[in-house]
């Protein structure tokens, strides 16, 4: 197993406020790794220095050995990695074909053809029907994204990801706002598209520790900044002291918010 | 839905075609102006209503045209209509990348109150370089030659309503078919997603900023042969076309008619155009009038007459 | 030395005025979001009615020495039409800022002609009422006393809007509900008053501005969509929203027109567009505003 994607010493200041501090980790082919944490532990810190949006003030990114530092998104989607997100982030007037084709236009570089009808691409057509069928949304392809459900609009972000046939993927809490019923049927549809779309490997943040412990081979938790914990499901929940770092403070935030 | 569109467009087509031999030449005079507005608006709108960036400054792009076409025939005795289109539209797009360079940057208001400090900016060098551009007379725009033929026999208005507004229906049908492809091109297609959602645009892709530089630039070569057809229309080209109230009546326009269409900018150039003169012919307040008009599409219309045509079609379809 | 202090003065007299202008756009804009195009044609309704304004106040037997005095009221009396006009824009307040712009210029487009309407076409001039107010030396060089005194009314409404802005109740709703809306509604702040009294100050600051300037120049119908490019200049400069910024914004375009003028009259207009871009693409918000993307 080689590795996809790695931190190698990360910091991100933000004035004085240390956002994160010397992160190191390494996501390796196959990998279903998930970042947790408390809010404001800096997970979408790291996500977005992961992506590229963000450019460290100490350290390195390296996807596939290159230097990815603050490359931007447009960039980051040529190279390879999408990211889908934690707020439903869509287009409210396209409709599903539309929003997938925007992905699948990128990914075969035609973005740049200004005279061809994109409706009458084969190409492009097949490609989107096959990834919204992958996704359950085959039948919504006329709808326009404003009058999709939550669960549907989740779905629709993940599935325009996915048509960038991305080797890594980052789920920002791709189930939020969606019913806990609704959450693994989520989870089970994005893993087995990920097998049958060559993903090779996801990154997951996320508040359900359910979730996690189901879906994740790895865990790296967070907590001011810093990597507390790097483990596998087990190893991480077996070890009272993370648990009651990371799992009690995020309890701890739930039942307030309740 | 795409043979009602196509019966549409042929019909209005026709229309505009029959028209000389049932209106008076006057009226001929009205409809041109209106076809190159129509031609203008086209390229406004891609990047009004379909990458969602309102400009307060296109007139410059128009003045560019109208000044191109003055500079070319009355100084440098460049007949061909062709070259001048062709001349123009590369001094518009040659004047909006740099613009657009730094626009494209913004959104929003800003993107909007930018735009206009760039026309303002050329209007004052129109207005203020008297040696160059001819001041607030402007410059005299004299009678091109249509694919080489000088239609020596007619006078001024003959050539105007004759040959000349064929040419310029023509002229809007060309680039209303290109438009249409551009709009609907995977090109276009990253335009809207840019406008919905930027930042997730970027992630699937889109080259958001270039793509808005070249929407940018289309928009302002079909402002320049917009205001290219004008000048020849009123042999004049002159500092107030760059002015930012003539960029407001081109967002006008544009709502008049309904952004969120394609064909919306296209009505809403004919109708401002009619509503204008005859208002002008009615009263000396005509402004008055015709912001009220604004007043009342921008309250109770937002999606122009093209919308309000669509809500009373289904509305008829429904019963 | 007398030329040099003919800019500076000049310069400084007509940012006094646009100052009052900008400053009201800046108000509208910080509380409303709208950038309100028609600022211009407050500016110039102003100057209008103050010429009326004192004309009656001839006929009336009014002593000179209370003109300027009159041109305030007259300006402030005009914002009466504040509320109307705010009504009218609540309208699209949660609409896209095209129509908000729209709305705007068709204000714009009215008034040229409620103008017109009402003094006519012809450039309206109030005579020599500034000399009145004679002539003050220092040293060796001079200037009207009336544009002095323009300068220091609006430095007296410039601290009087600091000091409401910082020290009264409403002036801290103010400023919180600028800051973020949502929550000032939340709070209870009664939107309706507060945008509608907003909008009534920053027609006042137009309508003042524009009485304030008509003893020294015409009034004249381009004044509007003149005037709204420059305020527009100020505000950029300054950066959108910031009451400082609007100073500063004020003083930089008054004092470089008047540079302008009197060196090489053809860079009037164009130098001060070449600074609001210049501005833009170094400090995109403006020298006062927060960062924008």
């Amino acid at each position: 197993m080689s590795t996809i994607l790695e931190t190698v010493g990360v910091g991100k200041m933000y004035g004085d406020f240390v956002a994160l501090d010397d992160v190191s980790l390494a996501i390796a082919e196959g990998e279903l790794v998930s970042i947790v944490g408390p809010n404001g532990a800096g997970k979408t810190t790291l996500v977005n220095v992961l992506t590229g949006l963000l450019k460290p003030t100490a350290g390195l990114v390296r996807f596939r050995g290159q230097d990815i530092a603050g490359i931007g998104p447009v960039m980051l989607a040529r190279r390879g990695m999408a990211r889908a997100f934690q707020l439903v982030h869509i287009f409210p007037a396209m409709t599903v074909r539309q929003t997938i084709a925007v992905a699948v236009v990128s990914q075969e570089g035609k973005g740049l053809r200004f005279f061809s009808a994109v409706d009458d691409d084969r190409g492009v057509r097949d490609r989107v029907r096959e990834v919204a069928s992958i996704f359950g949304l085959e039948r919504k392809l006329e709808t326009e994204a404003r009058y999709l459900s939550q669960g549907e609009k989740k779905l629709l972000d993940i599935a325009s990801a996915f048509a960038l046939q991305p080797e890594v993927i980052l789920l920002d809490e791709p189930t939020s706002g969606v019913s806990s019923a609704d959450k693994h049927g989520i989870m089970r549809n994005v893993v087995d598209a990920a097998k049958k779309a060559g993903v090779k490997a996801i990154i997951l943040v996320e508040h359900d520790m359910d979730l996690v412990a189901e879906y994740s081979t790895r865990i790296v938790a967070l907590t001011a900044g810093k990597v507390l914990a790097d483990r596998p499901p087990a190893a991480f929940f077996s070890d009272p002291e993370i648990v009651a770092a990371i799992v009690g403070k995020m309890v701890g935030r739930l039942a307030k918010e309740a | 839905m795409k043979t009602a569109v196509g019966v549409f467009v042929l019909a209005a087509l026709a229309t505009l075609f029959a028209l000389p031999s049932v209106l008076s030449a006057y009226y001929i005079t009205l409809v041109l102006p209106a076809v190159a507005y129509a031609i203008a608006l086209l390229g406004f709108n891609l990047l009004f209503g379909y990458t969602g960036l309102l400009s307060f400054g296109h007139a410059l792009y128009v003045a560019v045209g109208a000044y191109g076409a003055a500079v070319l025939s009355s100084k440098l005795g460049i007949k061909s209509f062709e070259l001048v289109l062709l001349l123009s539209g590369a001094a518009a797009v040659a004047a909006a990348i740099p613009v657009a360079l730094l626009s494209v940057r913004y959104e929003k208001i800003f993107f909007g109150i930018l735009t206009l400090a760039f026309g303002m900016l050329f209007h004052s060098f129109l207005f203020k370089f008297y040696d160059i551009t001819g001041g607030d007379t402007g410059i005299r725009v004299l009678r091109p030659s249509l694919f080489g033929n000088e239609f020596k026999d007619l006078d001024k208005t003959a050539f105007l309503v004759g040959p000349f507004y064929y040419y310029c229906v023509g002229l809007l049908a060309i680039l209303g078919f290109v438009m249409w492809r551009i709009v609907h091109s995977p090109f276009g297609l990253h335009l809207v997603a840019s406008r919905e959602n930027r930042r997730k645009s970027e992630y699937l892709g889109v080259r958001v900023r270039f793509f808005r530089l070249i929407a940018f630039s289309i928009s302002a070569f079909y402002c320049a042969v917009g205001g290219a057809i004008l000048a020849i229309n009123t042999g004049q080209a002159d500092p107030e076309l760059a002015y930012w109230t003539h960029s407001g009546e081109l967002v006008f326009m544009a709502v008049l008619g309904g952004f969120a269409n394609f064909f919306g900018p296209l009505v809403g150039a004919f109708t401002f155009i009619f509503l204008k003169s005859e208002l002008m012919g009615l009263t000396q307040f005509w402004r008055f009038w015709l912001g009220l008009t604004l007043i009342v599409i921008v309250v109770l219309f937002p999606r122009g007459l093209v919308g309000v045509g669509q809500d009373l079609w289904t509305r008829l379809h429904k019963r | 030395m007398t030329a040099l202090f003919d800019i500076v003065f000049g310069g400084v007299f007509h940012a006094a005025v646009l100052f009052l202008v900008a400053a009201g756009l800046q108000l509208v804009f910080g509380v409303q979001k709208i950038v309100n195009l028609a600022c211009g044609s407050f500016y110039a309704l102003g100057a209008y009615f103050g010429i009326s304004a004192v004309n009656w106040a001839i006929a009336a037997g009014v002593p000179p020495v209370l003109f300027l005095p009159v041109l305030i009221l007259s300006g402030i009396v005009l914002g009466a039409i504040g509320p109307f006009i705010e009504a009218l824009l609540r309208t699209v307040y949660d609409r896209d800022e095209a129509f908000q712009l729209l709305l705007t210029f068709a204000l714009v487009l009215m008034f040229q002609d409620v103008l017109r309407y009402f003094w006519g076409a012809n450039p309206q001039q109030l005579g020599d009422i500034a000399s009145l107010y004679g002539s003050i030396q220092l040293g060796a060089v001079k200037g009207p006393a009336y544009n002095l005194l323009v300068i220091l009314a609006s430095i007296v409404i410039a601290l009087g809007i600091g000091a409401f802005l910082q020290k009264t109740n409403f002036g801290r709703i103010l400023r919180a509900t600028a800051e973020n809306r949502e929550m000032a509604l939340a709070l209870g702040v009664n939107a309706r008053v507060m945008y509608a009294s907003v909008f009534t100050l920053g027609t006042i600051l137009g309508t003042v501005g524009g009485a304030l300037v008509v003893p020294t120049a015409a009034a004249s119908l381009d004044m509007p969509v003149e005037l709204v490019v420059e305020s527009f200049a100020v505000v950029v400069i300054g950066g959108l929203g910031s009451m400082r910024g609007a100073l500063v914004g004020a003083l930089i375009v008054g004092l470089m027109r008047a540079a302008a003028i009197s060196w090489y009259a053809e860079l009037e207009m164009l130098a001060i567009y070449l600074v609001v871009i210049i501005v833009l693409v170094f400090r995109p918000a403006g020298l006062f505003g927060k960062a924008v993307e």
